[in-house]
């Protein structure tokens, strides 16, 4: 029976070739979608878990008050770890500190390798289960000994025997190679970590022990809980370590330790006023409500051309059952059909999604596999198969198995108006997906414009910064300054804490000025350079004057940009003094114009400028005097030649600062490049399925269009006959998809600061473009069927 | 004397069309005992089909009695009817109503395939009556490659698979040309004399004249 089934529905898809080429075109794009996206979510959703004690181990997290709100940070100071194994050591199997991924340079026997690693308290190595290749694994309390992975192993040592071998990860920091450790999984926190070398090392050779107290939260803490129904009990239990040990804690108010297990940090690190709102989950919902509505499309199309069909079927079905069938019989047999289709139609998909997997993970930058050996996968596949199938071919096989012998087989017609208005409602639903869809896209489209073309207040243009990675470059900046501008291509050299698109120093707590609110805790954020930054970057001064050699008291001078004059409430800033406590008092010198220093979708911060000279530098930054090639690779081989000379212990590097700009805009580029292949898709996918049934139609109604065509109908008239039922169908969907989606983007839109405004011309744009799309389809099918000849189509058959 | 193979006793077929109530076939009384061949004759819309219909169980009689084997169909649910008919009746078409789709071996064995016969047995009995039409060579062909008396030579064959008891057949000859009409009415003739009750609808005296009783039908009555 099963093979008799088989067969038909194998003859059945010769014999329709047409319409099981749409179906399945439909299906298998859809179905590649699905199965790409089922794998990213797939690989999100399993985030960490390779490693061993995912359940048990958890971050230190705090809530601490900054002006008006409470922010969480994952940050801790060294002194923390140190306090709970003293204090509440017998709730944790190891408390471990960690340095935030560093990169250093590695250098061996005169080889320099750029490498990211930890500096680790030894818990470390069995907290995360380290898998040694080679070596011992428990050597993380020596300060001189270091564990490399696998790949570093390779890429510094080749096949040589590392262990033993010295590494020099600073002038300061001199290791032996003690062991080789598995890779993590790239699809963990810990990926692409390099090296894992001794906490004391670190803390030793910077002095932290001196250094740093409570206040400075630089680091990252580790626990692992005995089980994991614990965690909430020792999160309340730790809650007050910090305020315990540190004074301004206890004063300020606010700074509470919570632990985050392993579990929530990949998918709900967002933290709003203190609250854990989710965070990455969002996009794995919604990329999943996306996956599913492509398949969902694809599954109409077949339902709808499968019930399209129905006359040429009823015959059959009339037969088979005066022939003793049972409907069941029949409805395994129509599901066995459309089963073929999708079977077929899925592995074609598999192997388109191997096929795009590389290019799909460069728009995720995610390194996803397809997983054939594990079990799982195939599991998920055989979810994929299933829903589609039940989604596609269940109505049709009811319905067409429902047929009366009595009635078919005299030749009646079995298209009655309840399924024709299941059909339209199902181009309702197809068409409404595929409007939101581009509705978003757009949205997403023109807010990145929107926010690209803010005016920055700075000329981001011919301007490179290379890092600093010694003291010494910082000591001899003069120098190295004089040596690049010999060179006619180089305009101007300065050096900064922090590139000009992203300034990350905020500064909170102790200022004091001029008729300041008692009550308000300001906080602002820094830019510290050498002088001449700002003619650098092209900045306008509204008032007052720029840093100049001329006043040496200009070391205790702020410029503030236009918000910071607002925020602190000075009507005339020029001159005005604020207080900064141990720095000094500062006297505001000049007023900048409003530069977007950190998210461009974000609303400026209020901001100081501060001439420095000193250790705080952490970019030479240089403008390049004209854009033709040969200013640029003569300048930056000019700046590698003359690094090389001054810190030949470090590789050198740079970034363009209109790159480091335009890096801002990623997530949302990647996120506008997802949506609008997937919208791409629905769209396609909906096409096809009215070109399926306006195919249909216009043969069902040849014999209707041939005497039309007797009676004086013209092409026109025809043409407009077929495909307005079609547009009538868009036009309800866009009623329905327009005001969805414009809510849906409004809600996307809240996300941002500074944001686009939503114009009907959007939402006019869409309706044009849906309803082209739509004519442009049904009128291949109109048109072919309004210029035949009616003498063809009127002849008996 | 043999047995009665089914027996109508005030049997009544009525429809709604609209708010009128339109009575298809009115009161028939009817015995038919097996090895009998009966031809129905009236004009069209007398009811001939609609009678051949509900005795075939496709449709069902909406008052009085019918009987078959002893057995009440009038008060059976539909899937023991389904069984019944199954077993016992055979079709015929005007139109042949061959599967497209199946060449002319697996049209001949659909009727297994929905009574369970197994694998082997299926290709024995598919291949003796194969023999038995003469149509051997045309077993791999599909139904539009045949002319319209080998396409109904088919349709006996599927009929006659599930050894049925009654054959139940709608203007057979009514799409064939006369030649053709006789070949298939003397196959009838000699499947009656085999034993087979086969009932026919029809226009032609001449094929009437084949089966050993005539009913006339008018308006839905027996004349």
């Amino acid at each position: 029976m099963v093979r008799t089934n088989l067969k038909i529905g194998f003859r059945n898809i010769l014999k329709n070739k047409g319409f099981v080429i749409l179906n399945t075109l439909g299906l298998v794009v859809a179905l590649t979608a699905v199965l790409l996206i089922s794998l990213w979510v797939h690989s999100e959703l399993t985030f960490n878990k390779s490693l061993t004690n995912y359940d048990t181990i958890a971050g230190v997290r705090q809530h601490y008050s900054q002006g008006n709100e409470i922010r969480t940070s994952s940050g801790q100071p060294w002194q923390l770890a140190h306090a709970l194994r003293d204090q509440y050591g017998s709730h944790f199997k190891h408390v471990v500190t960690s340095s935030r991924p560093n990169s250093f340079n590695i250098t061996h026997n005169n080889n320099i390798v750029a490498s990211k690693g930890r500096f680790v308290e030894s818990g470390f190595a069995k907290m995360f289960d380290l898998k040694m290749k080679m070596g011992s694994r428990d050597v993380l309390g020596d300060i001189s000994s270091i564990l490399i992975s696998e790949s570093m192993a390779k890429n510094i040592f080749g096949t040589e025997n590392p262990i033993g071998q010295v590494l020099n990860l600073s002038p300061k920091m001199k290791v032996t190679v003690a062991g080789i450790y598995e890779d993590f999984s790239m699809n963990s926190n810990f990926n692409e970590l390099d090296f894992i070398a001794s906490w004391e090392l670190l803390k030793t050779s910077q002095n932290y022990e001196e250094r740093l107290g409570w206040g400075n939260s630089w680091f990252l803490l580790y626990v692992q809980l005995h089980n994991k129904d614990a965690l909430d009990n020792v999160s309340t239990i730790i809650k007050d370590v910090t305020k315990d040990n540190y004074e301004y804690a206890r004063e300020t108010g606010l700074q509470d330790l919570f632990l985050f297990p392993m579990s929530k940090w990949h998918l709900y690190s967002k933290f709003e006023n203190g609250v854990n709102i989710g965070g990455k989950i969002e996009s794995v919902t919604i990329f999943s409500l996306i996956g599913f509505f492509i398949l969902l499309l694809a599954c109409i199309n077949f339902m709808n051309l499968s019930t399209a069909q129905a006359l040429k079927r009823s015959k059959e079905v009339g037969v088979r059952k005066t022939l003793g069938s049972s409907r069941i019989q029949l409805i395994i047999q129509f599901f066995t059909e459309s089963f073929v289709v999708i079977l077929i139609s899925f592995f074609m998909a598999l192997l388109l999604a191997y096929i795009l997997l590389p290019k799909f993970n460069m728009i995720t930058l995610k390194e996803v596999e397809v997983p054939f050996t594990e079990l799982s996968f195939w599991f998920i596949c055989l979810l994929i198969v299933v829903v589609t199938a039940i989604l596609s071919s269940v109505y049709p096989a009811i319905y067409l198995s429902a047929f009366k012998p009595v009635k078919v087989l005299k030749g009646l017609s079995s298209n009655n108006k309840t399924t024709i208005g299941f059909r339209k409602a199902l181009i309702v639903v197809q068409f409404s997906i595929s409007s939101i869809l581009i509705i978003c896209t757009i949205t997403i489209i023109s807010q990145i414009n929107y926010a690209k073309d803010r005016p920055l207040g700075f000329n981001k243009d011919l301007i490179v910064s290379v890092p600093i990675n010694t003291m010494k470059v910082i000591n001899s900046f003069e120098t190295i300054k004089s040596e690049l501008l010999t060179s006619p291509y180089v305009d101007q050299v300065t050096a900064s804490d922090v590139k000009v698109t992203s300034a990350y120093t905020a500064n909170g707590g102790d200022f004091d000025w001029k008729d300041k609110d008692p009550n308000m805790q300001p906080e602002f954020y820094t830019i510290r350079a050498t002088e001449g930054f700002g003619k650098m970057i092209d900045w306008e001064i509204l008032e007052g004057r720029d840093f100049s050699r001329d006043f040496p008291s200009d070391s205790l001078a702020f410029l503030v940009n236009e918000t910071a004059v607002k925020y602190m409430g000075l009507e005339n800033p020029v001159g005005e003094f604020v207080r900064w406590n141990k720095n000094g008092t500062y006297k505001i010198i000049g007023v900048v114009k409003d530069m977007v220093t950190q998210s461009p979708f974000e609303p400026i911060t209020p901001s100081l400028f501060i001439l420095h000279n000193g250790r705080f530098l952490n970019w030479v930054n240089i403008k390049i005097a004209s854009n033709s090639t040969t200013a640029i690779e003569s300048t930056l081989a000019k700046a590698e030649a003359i690094f090389k000379k001054h810190d030949p212990k470090n590789l050198f590097s740079y970034t363009f600062l209109d790159d480091d700009y335009e890096r801002k805009f990623n997530t949302e580029k990647r996120v506008a490049r997802l949506v609008g292949i997937f919208s791409f898709i629905a769209i396609f996918i909906s096409c096809l399925g009215i070109l399926g049934l306006s195919t249909y139609m216009a043969i069902q109604r040849k014999k209707e269009i041939g005497v039309r065509k007797v009676l004086g109908a013209s092409i026109n008239s025809i043409w407009k006959l077929l495909s307005k039922q079609f547009i009538i169908l868009v036009a309800v969907s866009l009623a329905i998809a327009l005001p969805l989606g414009y809510f849906i983007s409004s809600e996307y839109l809240m996300e941002y600061s500074y944001r686009v405004n939503l114009s009907v011309w959007t939402l006019v744009l869409v309706a044009m473009i849906t309803l082209g799309v739509t004519l442009l389809t049904v009128s291949l099918q109109a048109i072919k069927a309004a210029i035949a000849n009616p003498v063809d189509s009127l002849r008996i058959e | 004397m043999a047995n009665t193979l089914l027996s109508l006793n005030e049997a009544t077929r009525t429809v709604n069309s609209g708010s009128n109530k339109v009575t298809l076939l009115d009161n028939i009384n009817l015995q038919v005992k097996e090895g009998e061949f009966i031809s129905l004759m009236g004009p069209s819309g007398s009811g001939k089909s609609t009678l051949l219909n509900c005795i075939g169980m496709l449709d069902s009689f909406t008052g009085g009695g019918y009987t078959f084997l002893g057995e009440p169909v009038h008060s059976m649910k539909e899937k023991n009817r389904s069984k019944l008919y199954k077993e016992y009746i055979g079709f015929v078409f005007q139109a042949y109503h061959l599967i497209d789709e199946l060449t002319v071996w697996e049209n001949i064995e659909t009727p297994l395939l929905y009574k369970n016969v197994k694998s082997l047995e299926r290709r024995g009995l598919v291949a003796d009556m194969l023999d038995r039409f003469n149509i051997v060579g045309k077993k791999d062909l599909f139904p539009i490659q045949l002319s319209g008396g080998q396409q109904q030579l088919v349709g006996i064959a599927r009929a006659l698979i599930g050894k049925p008891k009654l054959i139940l057949a709608d203007e057979p000859t009514g799409n064939l040309n006369s030649k053709q009409s006789t070949e298939i009415m003397e196959l009838f003739s000699q499947l009656n004399k085999e034993g087979v009750t086969i009932i026919q609808a029809t226009h032609s005296e001449k094929n009437a004249s084949y089966g050993s009783r005539i009913i006339n039908l008018l308006d839905g009555k027996i004349v």
